[in-house]
């Protein structure tokens, strides 16, 4: 087995790895002894009832939520207190919120040009040109010049995808990305998604959208109550679902 | 019985204008000082930074509950004496009056400076800051580029009255024996007899600036408007 920056040994490919993950707030443990593994230009989906951990674990990753026990490492470099690891690992993950979370007071393009300038360092040509590039890629090329106020629901998720697209991540994680749009607009976004995990981009991505997982999962993982329940690839864990909470929760979905 | 007449205000115009010019510069040096200073301590209670939160609590608890004359008469008086104690020699210090009244009202209007940006940092959304952080970007990046902007446009209508009160309130340096706007007009009332003319002007002046003020930030907003709002 290779090692990795830190010395230890993971499986070749393998770009994340969660192991006994612990995660608790006050004295509620939001996630119990979680282990998981990314796999260079995998795609999982992440999906369990609400109050499961979905969130806490995937903002751990990036170390948006702090652990409290087992290890994360990302990319070869292992999560701990020490900022300069936390951030390495930042530059490495993407990440797209439910809410969208633009910066409501720059444009879309300065949107996707600050970060690539104030911490990969990049000059203000560059990131011009990777942002008018990533914008075309999800189609809102036109809007550059707009405030994310003036743009639909559907094409802000897109300029969020675009603005974590420019730092040039190698794992893109999405915390329910569809679920605050009209339905119409969930399409859009969802294509975007699926060009990105088509073109061979790590993706973690939480959400209840079955016909994003069928066409593009590699591994469906179903969390109930802080703990991974059950693992599949997901025409298997849609038809064949093999835990009872996982089958109530199919039913629930589909209504 | 007395009729109105404004020709004293033409012939006495040069003595007002140069008033006007002394409350603008006032009221423009106290807001920078007030806005620069008054981010800091802001921050510094954003950040609770250890004794350093404290001190600047008491400091705003302090000047917020003195009226602005109490602490103008405070620095005129005082100051040289601290100063005399600090340089040895115990001889007073005299600072003049034109400095007083710069320090002064820096320093007192950057404690309420300081309120109105303290509240605006607590209403930024939680989700400003998790994007920061999912993008690696620096506190100071984070600060200096998302959060003070934001804080600074949403609070500009505050800001902005606050000016406005510390425009109206540079008339207290006639306790300096300074000549802002209005001490121009009251000695030239004295001299020459004409109070209900001089005081109509200077009400007016004041009225003219305060409502362009005002104008000047509505339309600013409307700009800004696309930008603020999600
Ligand atoms: N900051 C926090 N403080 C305290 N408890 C929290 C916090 N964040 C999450 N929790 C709790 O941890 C549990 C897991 O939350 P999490 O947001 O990860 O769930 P989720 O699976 O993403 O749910 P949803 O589908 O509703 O988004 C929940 O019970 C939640 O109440
Ligand atoms: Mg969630």
């Amino acid at each position: 087995m290779p090692l990795d920056t830190a010395g230890n040994a993971t499986p070749s490919g393998s770009i994340v790895v969660v192991e006994n993950l612990v995660k608790r707030f006050g004295a509620f443990t939001a996630l119990n002894d979680i282990n998981l593994r990314v796999d260079k230009g995998e795609t999982i989906v992440l999906c369990g009832p609400s109050g499961s951990g979905k969130s806490t674990l995937i903002r751990c990753i990036n170390h948006i939520e702090q652990h409290d026990g087992g290890r994360i490492v990302v990319d070869g470099i292992e999560l701990s207190n020490r900022m300069a690891d936390i951030n390495s690992v930042r530059c490495e993950v993407g990440m797209v919120f439910q809410s969208f979370n633009l910066f409501p007071h720059l444009t879309v393009a300065e949107n996707c040009m600050l970060a690539p300038m104030k911490v990969r360092g990049i000059s203000q040509f560059e990131a011009r040109d990777r942002a008018r590039l990533l914008l075309r890629k999800v189609r809102i090329a036109d809007q550059a010049d707009k405030y994310p106020a003036q743009l639909s629901g559907g094409q802000q998720q897109r300029v969020a995808i675009a603005r974590a697209l420019c730092m040039q991540p190698k794992i893109m994680l999405f915390d329910e990305p569809t679920s605050a749009l009209d339905p119409e607009m969930v399409k859009e976004v969802l294509e975007t998604m699926v060009e990105l995990a088509k073109e061979g981009m790590t993706m973690v991505c939480v959400t209840h959208e079955m016909g994003f997982a069928r066409e593009v999962a590699d591994q469906v993982v179903f969390m109930d109550r802080g703990s991974i329940i059950e693992e599949a690839d997901p025409e298997t864990f849609f038809r064949a679902p093999r835990t009872e909470r996982a089958k109530g929760f199919l039913n629930q979905i589909i209504h | 019985m007395n009729t109105l007449d404004f020709s004293i205000v033409a012939q006495s115009w040069p003595y007002l204008w140069s008033g006007l010019l002394f409350s603008l510069s006032l009221t423009a040096a106290a807001f920078a000082i007030g806005m620069i200073l008054g981010t800091c301590l802001a921050l510094v209670q954003h950040f609770d930074v250890p004794v350093l939160a404290k001190i600047v609590r008491s400091y705003v608890a302090i000047i917020r509950s003195i009226p602005l004359i109490l602490v103008l008469f405070w620095f005129f008086f005082l100051m040289p004496i601290v100063l005399g104690h600090l340089s040895g020699n115990g001889r007073p210090v005299p600072i003049g009056a034109s400095a007083t009244a710069f320090t002064t009202f820096g320093l007192f209007e950057a404690a309420y400076y300081s309120e109105i940006i303290r509240v605006g940092l607590r209403a930024v959304n939680k989700g400003q800051f998790e994007a920061c952080q999912a993008l690696a970007l620096s506190t100071y990046h984070t600060y200096r580029h998302i959060v003070l902007p934001q804080v600074l446009r949403v609070a500009s209508p505050i800001i902005l009255s606050q000016t406005i009160i510390l425009f109206q309130d540079t008339s207290l340096v006639y306790v300096l024996s300074l000549t802002d706007l209005l001490g121009a007009a009251s000695k030239l009332a004295q001299l020459n007899g004409r109070l209900v003319e001089m005081y109509l002007v200077v009400a007016v002046a004041y009225l003219i600036i305060s409502s362009a003020a005002s104008q000047c930030v509505a339309s600013l907003r409307k700009r800004y408007a696309i930008a603020t709002t999600r």
